[in-house]
């Protein structure tokens, strides 16, 4: 896999995202902890990947220097042809802003600000104006729109994790990055959730990366990779959760 | 040890910053009250080491301050045995024609030996009859160099009895006191110069080998022999009053000791007022403390719902946490204290840097001690309320999910309810002293008790401000960071963020409110203050100069002339003044009219008209047949504005209609109109005086302007030049002094608000690392996150200014008001406007660091962050 990795050319493919022989390492000497230990992969445009893994395979390390929130030690994470490695942190304060959207498990929304503010906070922050008829598309596809006053505490869990779904879909990312979306919720809730992941990837056309552990979960997207210690060791394309829990077994 | 307390220790330990942060308010004030007890041991050092006292030498003191000695008495000494020296502190004044009629004091004093106060810098000490030295000050003022001659004139106990002497100057002398009026000479000279006739001192050295008690016992006896007693003259009805009590004679040592103890107590007294807003201050701590403790046990919560989930009881939290404050204070009180030595044994090097001699505090140990244990019982004070909530939570809160700390806006029953007792009892105060002012014109009005239900209502208020502040910090946020929020997201942030935790907002806000209402009543009532002077002033000094010449005989021809003429002076004024009898009244004893003065200077032309108030009607309808005059002569003819009055002099009558009431005068006349009016009396067209202004400012213009004016009579004349323009330097020095130092106290609270800024941002900052760590995933720049931090911190200070503003207009107009009628209230807008943007600027500056700190921190690390 890994030689098929290097002749890649992610400029030439219609792939969003790529790493190319990533290598993340903690500490140093003998406490040092290879992360990430040479992932090469391309995530195509338009499509829903899931990476998955067991605890400490490095699956949330690999996203963060996807998404430029930290910086690999070797190897190029390329998005859309920018290699963020090389970037300077303006830059890629500026590319987290405008061509990446976030989700986290724990919605991270900003208490003090209210529904229809914590979505347009990223256009605010770079100045920028809501396009008021996405914006009214994401309320209404996502159920928010008779909650755009109310402030997060006034929320379920499920309703606040739509509202980070539409602040990272607001600004029209070039990828969305979700980070186990679905840890702190009930399954009807999940469910939703990944519902509207899904509709966005098939209707808006968005690239969707997300990180879970959960097969169920994994079963929603179009192709699902598998990390284990810093490394990938299984991708599959359009699998059940019966395949993701018998590839991750079968590892484990 | 309590496991609990082990417990919370162990993570004080690993994070000492937080415990600092705790602790920095406490310490602060440790550092000024430890500070203030340094800077009052040095004063009383200095004071008794710069003590002008009694000569170390004097080994007896006879008389005191109530003592009369006469000369008899001062000679019957000289005569008792075992006496090896002695000074007979004798002491005379006189008029100095030559040198603008100022007066000359001229004291006792041998120049050389033991018992010399003085120290000659130039010329030889005097030794012959009508020789002196002048002290330097003196010399410059007076122009009274080495070797000039001055007339002086010597008045004697009857009027018009005078005797004009011709001194010479044979040296100048350094003196301890030196008023720019002081002459010294040896006893043998002065005893010569009429009026030195008694004295209330006479220094003793004694012989070697002399028996001090022996002297003292025969010294008594000899000053207080009946013949040579003081005999005080009978009174007109022929009744004798009593004389002097016995004269005293005490050791030097004693004297010394009673001067040293009479200086100390004048330092004593000055430093209670200054404890009295070190008070305040620590108050002020005690509320940043409160506060502190309180992020810092919210943080912590888990952790001790935690110990609460495994066991650990309530009170065992309780006493946890109170141990944990009063470590804190222990810590803060020491390193406070060490500091405030430090500074004080450095003082000395850094000041002798600067070419300026400074003692070097000692180290009172006891005090510095009792410092620290009550910053230690300050500390558990503050942590009780803050213990005690955090005891109350519940284990559960262990097990949830580490949620986004919603700030809670409400406040308990009991607090509001608290809040609004206060509210109605500053409402009560406040309505019983607005119904008192309205008394304010009253003859007999007495501003005490409104100005106590004033200073008691700002007082209730301020709790009340305390109690109910977070409910009022939505409100005034909105308020105040309306323009803020219209300036884009970071600012909507900022404001955000500060209304997202409205009790910790509001706690540190209040701080800084009540700094602010301190300086700004400070601030309101200097500007009052000074108006209130300048008004005065306008009428106690109208001109800088005013020159006068013999009374009731016009100036010598070409005086003013020559006034005008001279480039020095400016606004010459020629004016007449006549002494005239008042129509209706009648002294009881003489049974003649009562006098007064009159005058026809024309007042608009003067410097400081515009600042010149009647008491009642108006100056500017002084005219023909109009007249202002004294309140004091017009109430005790029962004559109002718009009555007449009657002037005669010499047979010829002079009616005027009542214009203007003047409490005080300029010029100190009765009876002010203008030249037409005046010539009824007959007075000859010449004026006799006239006032002027010093053409440039300065001290130096000054005295080329009273040089030149001194001359202007001719060289026979004797005109009096009186010198207005030094009360209003002296008053303008003294007000701005005053002004300093008060705001200098005041601004000690406003550095603990500040330092509560500071610690409160930091202890946020440390608690919303996830939501800085979310804000830079989303594509906040680190610049733009340090200006939100810092912009929040600076809104605590905007925020807490207004609240102080709020509070301090209303109040300290009330205030000025209510001291009585005349008194101006002035609102110095500008330095209120700079009081809120320096507090804007402080409160900045204290959140610079934690936001930078904040700023470092990777989103990656930040989101990971257990919340």
């Amino acid at each position: 896999m890994r030689t098929m990795a290097t002749q890649l050319r992610p400029e030439q493919t219609a792939a969003a995202v790529a790493a190319v022989e990533l290598v993340k390492v903690y500490g140093s000497g003998d406490a040092a902890v290879r992360a990430l230990d040479g992932v090469s992969v391309t995530f195509a445009r338009a499509a829903f990947t899931a990476i998955m893994g067991p605890s400490g395979s490095g699956k949330s390390t690999l996203m963060h220097c996807l998404a430029g929130l930290d910086r690999a030690t070797s190897g190029a994470a390329l998005l859309g042809g920018t290699d963020l490695t090389t970037q300077s942190e303006r830059v890629l304060t500026k590319v987290r802003r405008d061509r990446i959207g976030f989700v986290f498990q724990s919605f991270n929304l900003l208490p003090q600000l209210t529904v229809a503010q914590n979505i347009t906070l990223p256009l605010d922050l770079s100045g920028k104006k809501a396009d008021r008829a996405l914006f009214a598309q994401l309320v209404n596809q996502l159920g928010l729109a008779d909650r755009l006053t109310h402030r997060p505490s006034e929320l379920s869990g499920g309703q606040q994790q739509r509202v980070a779904l539409a602040r990272a879909l607001v600004t029209r990312p070039e990828v969305l990055f979700a980070d186990e979306p679905t840890g702190n919720l009930d399954s009807r809730s999940s469910a939703e959730v990944l519902g509207l992941l899904r509709e966005s990837v098939s209707t808006l056309g968005q690239t969707v990366i997300m990180v879970t552990h959960d097969p169920v979960a994994a079963a929603y997207a179009d192709r699902v990779v598998v990390l284990a210690d810093g490394r990938i060791v299984r991708d599959l394309n359009r699998p059940s959760a019966a395949e993701i829990a018998d590839a991750l077994g079968a590892r484990q | 040890m309590n496991p609990v307390f082990r417990s919370q220790v162990g993570l004080a330990a690993r994070r000492p910053a937080r415990l600092v942060l705790t602790g920095l308010a406490l310490a602060v004030a440790a550092f000024v009250v430890s500070g203030t007890l340094l800077v009052r041991d040095v004063v009383q050092r200095t004071v008794v080491a710069q003590l002008s006292g009694t000569p170390s030498a004097a080994d007896l003191v006879v008389g005191d301050s109530e003592s009369t000695i006469t000369r008899e008495a001062a000679n019957a000494v000289k005569s008792v045995p075992g006496i090896a020296e002695s000074v007979v502190r004798f002491s005379t004044y006189a008029e100095l024609k030559g040198a603008g009629n100022e007066w000359l004091s001229i004291d006792v004093d041998p120049g050389a030996g033991p018992l010399a106060t003085v120290k000659v810098v130039q010329g030889a000490y005097p030794k012959a009859a009508n020789q002196i030295a002048v002290t330097k000050r003196t010399a410059e003022r007076l122009g009274l160099a080495v070797g000039t001659t001055t007339v002086a004139t010597f008045s004697g106990r009857e009027e018009g009895d005078t005797k004009s002497i011709t001194l010479t100057v044979t040296a100048v002398v350094d003196a301890d006191n030196d008023w720019g009026v002081n002459g010294y000479a040896p006893q043998s000279v002065v005893e010569t110069l009429p009026g030195a006739e008694f004295t209330q001192r006479i220094e003793i050295v004694l012989a070697a080998g002399a028996d001090a008690q022996a002297v003292q016992d025969r010294l008594k006896a000899a000053v207080n022999a009946p013949a040579v007693r003081y005999k005080p003259e009978p009174n007109e009805d022929g009744t004798v009053p009593p004389g002097p009590k016995e004269t005293p004679v005490r050791t030097g040592a004693e004297v010394r000791d009673a001067e040293v103890k009479q200086a100390i107590s004048d330092v004593d007294e000055l430093f209670a007022v200054v404890g009295m807003f070190l008070a305040i201050a620590i108050g002020a701590a005690v509320l940043v403390a409160v506060s502190t403790f309180r992020i810092v046990f919210a943080q912590r919560m888990r952790q001790l719902a935690l110990l609460r989930a495994v066991g650990a009881g309530r009170a065992a939290l309780v006493r946890a946490l109170i141990t944990e404050g009063a470590l804190t204070g222990l810590v803060a009180g020491t390193v406070g204290m060490l500091a405030a030595v430090g500074t004080g044994l450095l003082a000395p090097q850094v000041a002798a840097a600067f070419d300026k001699e400074v003692l070097s505090p000692g180290v009172p140990v006891l005090p510095l001690a009792f410092v620290v244990l009550g910053t230690v019982f300050v500390a558990i004070m503050s942590v009780l309320a803050p213990a005690f909530t955090a005891s109350r939570v519940a284990p559960l809160e262990a097990l949830r999910a580490a949620s986004t700390q919603g700030g809670r806006s409400g406040i308990g029953w009991f607090r509001a309810g608290f809040g609004v007792l206060t509210v109605i009892g500053a409402g009560l105060l406040l309505a019983g002293a607005v119904s008192q002012l309205s008394h304010v014109d009253d003859e007999f009005y007495d501003p005490t008790v409104p100005m106590l239900m004033i200073i008691g209502s700002g007082g209730l208020a301020y709790v009340a401000l305390v109690a109910l502040g977070p409910v009022l910090l939505r409100p005034v946020l909105a308020f105040v960071g309306w323009p803020l929020r219209r300036l884009g997201p970071l600012g909507r942030l900022a404001v955000g963020g500060v209304g997202g935790a409205p009790r910790r907002a509001a706690a540190v806000s209040v701080v800084v409110a009540l700094g602010v209402t301190l300086v700004a009543a400070a601030l309101v009532g200097g500007a009052s203050m000074r108006a209130l002077a300048e008004q005065e002033l306008a009428v106690a000094a109208p001109a800088d100069f005013v020159v006068t010449g013999e009374k009731g005989v016009p100036l010598p021809a070409g005086s003013v002339d020559r006034a005008r003429a001279s480039k020095d002076v400016t606004r010459v004024l020629p004016y007449r003044t006549a002494e005239v009898d008042i129509d209706g009244t009648k002294d009881e004893q003489s049974q003649k009219p009562w006098k007064t003065e009159a005058t026809d200077i024309d007042l608009k032309a003067l410097k400081a008209y515009p600042q010149m108030r009647a008491t009642e009607g108006s100056l500017a309808d002084i005219g023909p047949g109009k007249a202002a005059v004294r309140k004091y002569l017009a109430v005790k003819l029962g004559v109002g504005v718009g009555g007449t009055m009657t002037f005669r002099k010499d047979g010829k009558a002079m009616t005027v209609t009542v214009v203007a009431l003047l409490e005080r005068t300029p010029l100190d006349v009765g009876v002010l109109t203008d030249a037409g009016t005046m010539n009824a009396l007959g007075l000859s067209a010449e004026p006799n005086a006239f006032t002027a202004d010093q053409a440039r400012e300065g001290a130096e213009a000054r005295n080329a302007a009273r040089k030149s004016l001194r001359g202007v009579g001719g060289a026979e004349a004797s005109l009096t030049v009186s010198l207005l323009a030094d009360q209003r330097d002296d008053l303008d020095k003294a007000i701005n002094s005053v002004m300093l130092v008060l705001l200098g106290l005041v601004g000690l609270t406003v550095i603990i608000a500040v330092v509560g800024v500071g610690s409160t941002t930091a202890l946020s900052v440390v608690e919303r690392v996830r939501e800085a760590g979310l804000l830079r995933a989303v594509g906040m720049s680190r610049m733009g996150l340090r200006a939100m931090l810092t912009t929040e911190a600076s809104l605590y200070g905007i925020v807490g200014a207004a609240m102080g503003l709020a509070l301090a207009v209303p109040y300290s107009w009330l205030a000025i008001a209510s001291i009585g009628h005349g008194v101006p209230v002035e609102m110095p807008i500008g330095q209120l406007a700079l009081v809120v943007l320096v507090l804007a600027a402080l409160t900045a500056l204290a959140g610079v660091l934690p936001a930078r700190r904040a700023a470092k921190t990777s989103p990656v690390v930040a989101l990971a962050t257990d919340g």
